[in-house]
């Protein structure tokens, strides 16, 4: 497993990052890091933010950032200056979710890690996981520790990211500088991260730990609780609950209330700020059900504003979506309309074939159209290519999603400005404003969606691609 | 009013009445000249059923049809009301048995709204049922009671008001009986001893529970630095049933186990609210009735494992005679399209009177779900749940024309030809 490695980003983020360590990703390669290059690029046309263009002006980098931007800059000595006339710059796109370069949620952990992980743990006596425990069981020897693949809710995939040079490769290609991680599966597979998508040089990739709390319907556990769909509700619902009673002993602990002994249950501890709102809770949910039963996990659990990665027929819940204030991470890896929910309904009823009809051009433009809807219905919407396994064609699915009905503008918030938020990485990324990270990606023309644009260059950290 | 005004007047009904959701505008509908079974007031010849909004507005002979109401032609049909089956495991996903634990009340099932089972069920007349976890723990997990509300989202079918359900099971299925695994691979229990042990043990931590957070209540008040205790989902379901909240629907075969859980039931102190499949209720009947338990069994169905061998097709009358309110249940996605021959066999075996075997899948069957005020029967008041037959319900010859959910027509055989084309998409599908 990888170290963690961060970079230091300004002081808003400071309690979730740490400064980066003298370790780099390739140890290999760390001699070889070549002195950053300084750039002004000038003559060319600056997407500040989504709506906010400077039509022809100049973006000054230092030292992998961003140190002056505008219709007039002066370039001071010794900066290489690159005439992009005839080009835009846009800030780099930020991928809200992907697993590739994950571990599985389903890994093996290491025993004691996991001893009590579990929100049965702290049940007692006869509790165990429900009857596994002692009165109920096979004697008195207490069971070999649990191997419980898919609950390791204080991982963090910041740690974990290992990707290929060719996956990162194909992400900057798709115009991607920056990835939201998100485990695929599982229930409590770890945190959500962020990481840059560059190589050269050493440099770290993770960009931010500690994002949001991953949770999935999982599970492929078979013959340990929750070994089901529905067990995993219960479960999801369980582990929360006593993490938020954790948060109440700890609370009383500090307070020095007589009988507050707060626990050192792993699990516990680590779901703590999901549970008490300190951190958004990120829920993999693609179906119509599975959204409408995020809203009603975070209605109970009282859990402010979730994060729904996949929202794949977010469109067919929007009040679910929109009472449960939720941002939406929407996969472009699209769904079959012949494979939506409720799709049965056009082909058995009364006067029905018995067959649906093949889905027409209208209705996969509804289903490409998702993100364009929720945005429209005033969801915060952040694109991603979760799902999918390869971010080669982000940019292309963006401009798909825009043929569907999204308007560019909110495109490019959805692939920048939005999912920087929820990441938690807005002071370093998203925008080409001063004191960000000098993360770009540059095209011929003026519009970074269309076709016929090729993206000319990739600039992650000051650095060119 | 003058007649601009009346115009007027006319016209903002008429738009006030197109904003409204069509759905609400298409819950009419009649049918008249045809025999109605109403189940709690006998048999009405040549009458009509009126519904409107959603809800019987009349039954009888005399009924005026208001204009536009949609009217079915019952000459020479039978209208009952909404076949209910107490007992499925239809259009369930993501599992149906949460089986790794022996007591997992904290878990639902859940609905898949899509599944066409649903549609199949609406051809055999059903427009309600009771969606039961598996039988593998001996306290399994939560039920959904929904209405057949075919082409509704999955929380719109819920029926409202219905009762909170959890499954308890006994015997083999718990006990893995007929599993193939090593002893040392399957979980507690593993006896009938277990099984009982298991209900007392887990009521008697709930009972701890529920005293852990008595105490709090009543300490708070007097003392604001009280920790709130930890919530336990699973004691929390069970404390839920001693306070008669969630009530237990026990999958069960044998009179002995039968008895075993009333006298656990009555020294812990909750009740059970309907034996599942209760095929040896016949010899524990009255015991079953003096606990106020119900009981939802099969017609016929027996020898199919062990414990299953002293079934006798007069379980339902017996029960019935002794004053159990029975149902007749399908437990499987084919016997659920022909619950009224089921009900039927009620009479062959048994001499049922032939509404009292009706009752099997009707009021009785709602009752056990928490929904006899709603369905159940046709009376004014009630939804309008009703299924219309070509025939009487237990002439053999008899098929589903039409069945009216809320007043509305989701099935309708004339143009419904294409049910062996639905059952061949359903894995396992019978049509």
């Amino acid at each position: 497993m990888a170290r963690r490695h961060f970079l230091a980003i300004p002081t808003a983020l400071a309690v979730a990052v740490a400064t980066a360590s003298a370790q780099t990703q390739d140890p290999g390669k760390a001699t070889a890091a070549a002195p950053r290059t300084d750039y002004a690029l000038t003559n060319v046309r600056i997407v500040v933010s989504p709506g906010k263009v400077i039509e022809k002006g100049t973006v000054l980098t230092r030292d992998g950032r961003i140190a002056a931007v505008g219709a007039t800059v002066q370039i001071p000595a010794g900066v290489t200056q690159m005439d992009l006339t005839g080009h835009t710059v846009y800030a780099g796109l930020i991928d809200a979710a992907t697993s590739i370069g994950l571990p599985s949620p389903s890994r093996a952990l290491p025993a004691t890690a996991n001893a009590a992980a579990g929100p049965a743990a702290g049940r007692g006596g006869g509790g165990g996981a429900g009857g596994r425990g002692v009165p109920l069981g096979r004697g008195a020897t207490p069971a070999a520790p649990v191997v419980l693949p898919e609950i390791d809710a204080g991982a963090e995939a910041a740690d974990m990211f290992a990707p290929t040079d060719d996956q990162l490769k194909a992400f900057r290609a798709g115009g991607v500088t920056t990835v939201g991680l998100v485990f695929d599966g599982g229930l409590f597979p770890g945190r959500v991260g962020a990481a840059l998508t560059g190589t050269r040089g050493g440099a770290p990739l993770a960009l931010r730990a500690a994002a949001g709390q991953d949770v999935a319907f999982g599970t492929k556990r078979g013959g340990v609780y929750p070994g089901t769909g529905i067990g995993a509700v219960a479960y999801i619902r369980q582990a929360f609950l006593d993490a938020q009673y954790e948060a109440r002993l700890d609370k009383a602990f500090k307070a020095g209330i007589p009988g507050a002994r707060p626990s050192n249950d792993p699990m516990r501890r680590a779901m703590m700020p999901a549970a008490t709102n300190e951190m958004s809770s990120w829920f993999v949910a693609s179906t119509e059900r599975q959204i409408v039963r995020v809203g009603e996990i975070a209605k109970e659990l009282g859990l402010k504003g979730p994060v729904v990665v996949g929202s794949q027929e977010g469109w067919r819940v929007i009040a679910n979506l929109k009472a449960a204030g939720a941002t939406a991470v929407v996969s472009l890896q699209w769904p079959s309309a012949d494979s939506i929910t409720g799709r049965e309904f056009l082909a058995v009823g009364s006067g029905k074939t018995g067959t649906a009809p093949a889905a027409t051009a209208a209705e996969t433009k509804e289903v490409h159209g998702n993100a364009a809807a929720l945005a429209k219905a005033g969801i915060p919407v952040a694109l991603a290519s979760y799902g999918g396994e390869s971010g080669l064609t982000f940019r292309d699915r963006i401009r798909m999603t825009i043929e569907a009905g999204m308007s560019p503008d909110d495109a490019l918030r959805a692939s920048t400005v939005t999912p920087a938020a929820v990441l938690g990485v807005s002071a370093a990324v998203g925008t080409i404003e001063v004191g960000k990270l000098a993360n770009f990606v540059i095209v011929s023309g003026n519009d970074l969606f269309a076709a016929t644009n090729p993206i000319k260059h990739v600039f992650i950290e000051g650095r060119i691609y | 009013m003058d007649t601009h005004m009346r115009i007027l007047s006319g016209i903002f009904r008429a738009v006030a009445l197109t904003a409204l959701p069509a759905a609400l505008v298409a819950q009419d509908v009649a049918i008249k000249n045809a025999t109605v079974i109403t189940i709690t007031r006998g048999d009405i010849p040549n009458a009509t059923v009126l519904v409107r909004g959603g809800k019987i507005t009349a039954v009888g002979a005399n009924v005026a049809i208001p204009a536009g109401v949609r009217t079915i032609d019952g000459t020479g049909k039978f209208v009952m009301p909404g076949i209910i089956d107490a007992h499925s495991h239809a259009a369930l996903e993501n599992g149906i048995n949460e089986g790794a634990e022996s007591v997992t009340p904290e878990v639902q099932v859940q609905l898949k709204n899509d599944d066409p089972v649903i549609y199949r069920a609406l051809a055999g007349g059903v427009t309600a049922a009771l969606l039961l976890h598996g039988s593998a723990n001996t306290i399994g997990g939560q039920a959904r009671v929904i209405k057949m509300r075919w082409g509704q989202s999955a929380d719109s079918m819920y029926f409202k008001g219905a009762f909170r359900i959890v499954k308890f099971a006994l015997g083999e299925n718990v006990t893995r009986a007929s599993s193939a695994a090593p002893a040392d691979e399957r979980r507690f229990p593993m006896t009938r001893m277990g099984v009982e042990f298991t209900v007392r043990y887990w009521f008697t931590k709930a009972k701890e529970y529920d005293q852990e957070w008595k105490e709090y209540r009543d300490g708070v008040k007097a003392n604001p630095n009280l920790i709130m205790p930890r919530r336990d989902l699973r004691l929390e379901a069970l404390t839920d049933i001693l306070h008669g909240d969630l009530k237990v629907h026990s999958h069960s075969y044998r009179g002995d186990e039968i008895l075993m859980l009333i006298r656990v039931a009555d020294e812990l102190g909750f009740k059970i609210h309907t034996f599942q499949h209760v095929l040896e209720g016949y010899k524990v009947a009255d015991e079953i009735a003096k606990h106020g338990a119900m009981a939802s069994t099969f017609a016929d169905m027996w020898a199919y494992k062990v414990e299953a061998y002293d079934a006798i097709p007069y379980n339902m009358a017996l029960m019935t005679q002794r004053g159990v309110v029975v149902s007749v249940n399908s437990d499987s996605d084919e016997r659920i399209r022909r619950l009224y021959q089921e009900a039927g066999i009620g009479v062959r075996y048994g001499n049922m009177a032939v509404n009292e075997a009706l009752k099997m899948v009707t009021l009785n069957p709602a009752r056990q779900l928490g929904v006899d005020k709603m369905v159940g029967s046709i009376e004014t008041g009630k939804d309008g749940d009703i299924a219309v037959f070509s025939a009487h319900p237990f002439a053999p010859e008899a098929m589903v024309e039409y069945t009216i959910v809320d007043g509305k027509v989701l099935f309708e055989r004339a143009e419904a030809n294409t049910l062996r084309k639905v059952a061949e998409k359903t894995p396992g599908g019978q049509y």
